[in-house]
């Protein structure tokens, strides 16, 4: 009972207080409770995919939007989940709810690996080298097609959870731990280091920061989540192909990386909830349908020209002003601020508010 | 055989060093990663095979026609699309694969997924060194000499060229020198996308035309500039011969290892970017502020 | 808002309307050939049928309507999924036919197989998805193959044919042993028929010089080229689906090779290959489907009224057309559209199609017969596409050899 009235004073008073973080609530529970009031199987696999999706956004945003280090062939990551845990699957005959773990753990390898390779890379060296992993990825797969299935991948792959309300849940879950807990991770002093290694890495180094060793944690862990994701799409659709570690996908996530606003983990997440519906439903009106990659373009172009740095951001903005003093984010309709008291300007300049920006 | 790998990789390090200098001239000078770089190629390329089947224009009138409409519509692009959020880079790596993407599947509805092709401008082979290379080929390499040429003179040897070296160099002091940076960078944009262009006009007639043919040619140019350095132009030149010996040597050493050569070619890219980061010929740069 | 006024009418037109119809979903990549291909045969199937007063369930007569799904198989496997599942619970689609990238095709099959609806390939020839239904029968049984032949098959195809045209080969190179250059692509689908080739050539009196797999979407082949003719083959023995057959058959014509191309070349098989090739592509020959000669009573019809609505000819995907014919018999049959009552019926159907004619195995893999299911082969001669073999078959016309 007591938990009960402290998860209760905690929900008043740290979630409900700001707009952003109701609408994370609402959304939370919007999700794990759909399926009681709506059961349409095709809407379910939408949203299993959107979620199976917005882990492997979020994985990349750690990557890149914390630690600087833009990763232009996040897809690698996610094939070596799918692959490692369908030849695990397949060769071993151990249940997903196992190899998934095994995937995951492949995944991070790899991420380590590349993280290795990238230590003595910046910028857009490190961008166009990353670029390179998957390909060459592509490459041995399909020079060993023995072990890999060649251009077909693996398949007859075992569903981890029979039913389409049963997998959306196992998404659903899997996603909003793995968001939560990459956030938790990104918000805590693991997360603080990682900005100051983005911003001014000799300065962190100069601190006594040992950057080669964060960043390496960071490649491991986001390839992890990321295989992950790959590991449970590949038991959904029951194929792992090479379609996997497509430059497409690479290019894909960066984009909703970028669109939801970086350094965010939640950006991504929003970017992808909206965006891949939004291109699925488009792709299903026959008369533009084949024009479906199109819109999303123009539409990402569009979105890009008004909020550059991201739509997350800037719907935050709207919603939530900064307070002078504390420098804690009160909600919009809030003359005072809810922690120092202090007045809250209800138009704040441009100038003013750029500095201190978090 | 060794004299079909000297000819082979010469001719294709041509087209590469056409596409890679554009590339990394735009990175060097307005420090933009253009993701569509190739994307402009592949337009280039509907465009002569549009005047060429369609319309019946004859060769050279139908390559500048289609040279000039890629480059005036690179400069659209730029000022309408690139120029608002130059500040933000990563949203400018975003637009430009955007603009990729807008692109690709422009060309997909209007030609469909249908593999074209450009007939050659010069047909026939000659026999060189006992390898029978068509004349195409020869035009690709004659061009690509050519326009380096007039690459190297244009940058070394002009003001507007001694312009783009010094904003390269150091950005914040050639605006402080009185150098329009914008405008510098708009030309510099033409240039690079005009030579990416004219590498379409020439290479088409030996690939075929899809929506997809930029992806490919994308990922072997990345690789060269990496190589080579982003920013260096002796670089890109000397990235796109590497590259495209290394491509040669293992599709003539091994036959049935074919599909390999772009994997050994990122393999390079990787093994020389772990002894040297910034490229063969890059200049490490400074933390930019 | 169109679309809402729409459903209105019809939700109000519907008790009014004369029957329920027949929904068949046509999946494919629309935005591509193979996807235009398994509309523009369905339609013609569809507007023959329903012409013809639609399909007889048990007494009443249905008319057919096609449902359109663009998987965009071959841009993303994801997006083929999903479409599938929307024609099944939103468009309640009762049969599906389509399909042609192995990848997706084996990961809609399951999506198919789910929900038991019955799901009748026209594009991928993977084994793999005929293997399925040998193993796990019950789960798979709704899925039928109606082309091509199976991957593996294409090999005996192909000995047939090289049997047919060898002799000519040896009096035009004027050699008991004529010398063949392998290329194929680097491939699953390949990989048995390669070493078939490898197995077979030589105990036919062919020497196999060598074999070159390049890229399926290699743009260009000169250094395999260079290497072949320095080697002195006779014949290219191509293996390949991806736009490396242009290059081929265009660089082959630029060096003014003396060799011949032939095998498989699936940009071979559509008309717009001549142009692709720029013209030079002379000689080449490749396996293939539709063409105007007596495969049946059905094919030379088939193909004009194809040419003659679409404006060029059918490839091997239009046989969504014997597809939903095959639907129709097996319904008119039992006089039901329960699957299960219709698996075991299309099972024992011999069934005479537009492209052949088609019976199954127990992998519901269409039986391999010359001059039944293998389809036909087809030579590029100065600009027009000709059939060439089986040789028996009415329409056919002679191979011709380079002059030397």
């Amino acid at each position: 009972m007591y938990l009960l009235r402290r998860a209760w004073s905690e929900i008043r008073n740290e979630v409900l207080v700001l707009p952003s973080r109701t609408l994370v609530l609402l959304w939370a529970a919007g999700l794990l409770l759909l399926p009681l009031v709506y059961d349409d199987a095709y809407v379910l696999r939408i949203l299993t995919m959107t979620c199976l999706f917005a882990i492997f956004a979020a994985s990349w945003d750690l990557l890149a939007g914390y630690t600087g280090q833009v990763n232009f062939g996040h897809a690698l990551f996610f094939g070596a989940g799918a692959y490692g845990s369908a030849l695990a699957s397949l060769k071993l005959g151990v249940s997903p709810w196992f190899t998934v773990w095994l995937g995951a753990a492949l995944a991070a390898l790899f991420g380590y690996l590349s993280g290795f390779l990238c230590l003595r890379l910046r910028g857009s060296y490190l961008s166009l080298a990353t670029l390179a992993f998957p390909l060459i990825g592509l490459g041995l797969l399909f020079a060993f097609p023995d072990f890999s299935g060649g251009e077909l991948g693996v398949s007859g792959l075992q569903r981890m959870i029979t039913g389409p309300t049963a997998n959306y849940y196992v998404a659903c879950v899997s996603m909003l731990v793995v968001v939560f807990g990459l956030w938790a991770l990104a918000d805590s002093r693991f997360g603080i280091v990682l900005h100051a290694i983005r911003d001014d890495e000799v300065a962190a180094r100069a601190s006594g920061i040992n950057t080669p060793r964060y960043k390496l944690a960071v490649f491991t862990l986001s390839a992890a989540a990321a295989g992950f994701s790959g590991a449970l799409l590949a038991h959904y659709l029951r194929v792992a192909g090479p379609s996997t570690l497509e430059v497409a996908l690479s290019f894909q996530v960066v984009i909703w990386g970028i669109f939801g606003g970086v350094a965010t983990i939640y950006g991504p997440v929003v970017a992808v909830f909206i965006l891949y519906p939004l291109t699925e439903w488009l792709g299903s009106f026959k008369q533009f349908g084949e024009l479906r990659l199109l819109i999303f373009a123009v539409i990402v172009l569009l979105v890009l020209l008004f909020m550059p740095r991201g739509l997350t951001p800037w719907v935050r903005d709207k919603m939530e002003t900064q307070c002078p003093r504390c420098k804690q984010r009160n909600s919009f309709f809030k003359k005072i601020c809810r922690l120092c008291g202090a007045p809250l300007q209800s138009k704040v300049t441009r100038a003013e508010r750029l500095v201190g920006h978090q | 055989m060794l004299q079909d790998i000297l000819v082979t990789g010469l001719v294709n390090g041509g087209v590469y060093a056409l596409l890679a200098i554009g590339f990394s001239l735009i990175f060097g000078v307005a420090r933009i990663v253009n993701i569509a770089h190739t994307a402009f190629y592949m337009l280039a390329a509907y465009c002569f095979y549009t005047l060429l089947t369609r319309f019946n224009v004859g060769f050279t009138l139908a390559g500048v026609m289609a040279v000039a409409a890629v480059t005036l519509l690179s400069l659209l692009c730029y000022r309408l699309v690139i120029e608002p959020v130059r500040e933000h880079e990563s949203a400018v790596l975003i637009a430009t694969i955007a603009l990729g993407l807008i692109f690709q599947e422009l060309m997909l509805y209007s030609y469909g997924g249908h593999f074209l092709g450009v007939p050659s401008t010069i047909d026939g082979v000659v026999r060189v060194l006992g390898v029978s290379i068509p004349y195409q080929r020869l035009l690709i390499l004659v061009v690509a000499a050519i326009m380096l040429l007039a690459t190297w003179m244009f940058l070394y040897h002009t003001r507007i060229g001694l312009a783009i070296r010094a904003t390269a160099n150091d950005l914040e002091v050639a605006n402080l020198m009185g150098m329009n940076v914008h405008r510098v960078a708009m030309v510099t944009v033409g240039f690079s996308v005009g030579l990416a262009a004219i590498a379409g006009v020439v290479a088409t007639p030996v690939t075929s035309v899809h929506p997809h043919m930029w992806l490919d040619p994308l990922v072997t140019m990345l690789a060269i500039v990496v190589l080579g350095g982003l920013g260096s132009l002796k670089g890109s030149v000397l990235g796109a011969l590497i590259i495209a010996y290394v491509e040669a040597i293992t599709v003539f050493t091994l036959p049935e290892g074919a599909h390999l050569k772009g994997v050994a070619a990122l393999g390079i890219m990787v093994a020389v970017l772990l002894a040297r980061p910034e490229g063969l010929f890059g200049v490490a740069f400074e933390e930019e502020r | 808002m169109q679309r809402l006024t729409l459903a209105i009418i019809l939700a109000l037109a519907a008790p009014l309307a004369f029957a329920q119809t027949i929904k068949i979903a046509v999946l494919g990549p629309m935005a591509f050939v193979q996807g235009e291909n398994h509309w523009a045969g369905a339609e013609m199937a569809r507007d023959e049928i329903n012409k013809a007063g639609g399909i007889n369930v048990g007494g009443k007569r249905r008319q057919v309507e096609l449902v359109r799904a663009d998987t965009n198989e071959i841009q993303s496997v994801p997006d083929a999924t999903n479409a599938i599942e929307r024609v099944i619970t939103r468009d309640k689609v009762d049969f599906l036919i389509g399909g042609f990238r192995s990848e997706a095709v084996l990961a809609m099959q399951e999506v198919a197989m789910d929900y038991k609806k019955i799901f009748l390939g026209c594009g991928a020839a993977d084994a793999k998805l005929g293997e399925n239904v040998e193993k796990n029968y019950d789960r798979y049984k709704y899925w039928f193959r109606v082309t091509p032949t199976k991957a593996p098959d294409l090999f005996r195809t192909l000995m047939a044919v090289l049997g047919e045209i060898g002799q000519q080969v040896r009096t035009s190179t004027k050699t008991e042993t004529p010398k063949i250059a392998i290329v194929a692509e680097k491939a699953v689908w390949t990989e048995p028929i390669v070493k078939g080739l490898q197995a077979t050539l030589p105990k036919m009196k062919m020497e196999v010089i060598g074999t070159w797999q390049p890229s399926a979407v290699a743009t260009d082949v000169t250094a395999e080229l260079s290497a072949i003719e320095r080697a002195g083959a006779d014949i290219v023995f191509t293996l390949l689906s991806g736009p490396v057959g242009i290059s081929l058959g265009r660089q082959m014509g630029e060096r003014g090779m003396k060799a011949v191309a032939f095998g498989i070349n699936v940009e071979g098989q559509k008309d717009e290959f001549w142009q692709a090739s720029a013209g030079k592509a002379n000689y080449v020959s490749t396996l293939d489907t539709f063409s105007e000669v007596e495969m049946t009573p059905k094919t030379i019809p088939f193909v004009r009224a194809f040419k003659q609505r679409y404006g060029k000819a059918p490839t091997y995907n239009a046989a969504t057309y014997d597809a939903i014919m095959i639907l129709k018999t097996a319904i008119e049959k039992t006089g039901s559209m329960d699957a299960d009552k219709l698996v075991p019926v299309i099972e024992k159907l011999e069934h005479v199609g537009a492209a052949g004619t088609d019976t199954w195995d127990k992998r519901h893999d269409l039986v391999w017969a010359i001059g039944k299911t293998t389809g036909i082969a087809v030579q590029w001669q100065d600009g027009k596409k000709v059939p060439f073999w089986p040789p028996q078959v009415k329409g056919m016309q002679p191979y011709k050899m380079p002059a030397r």
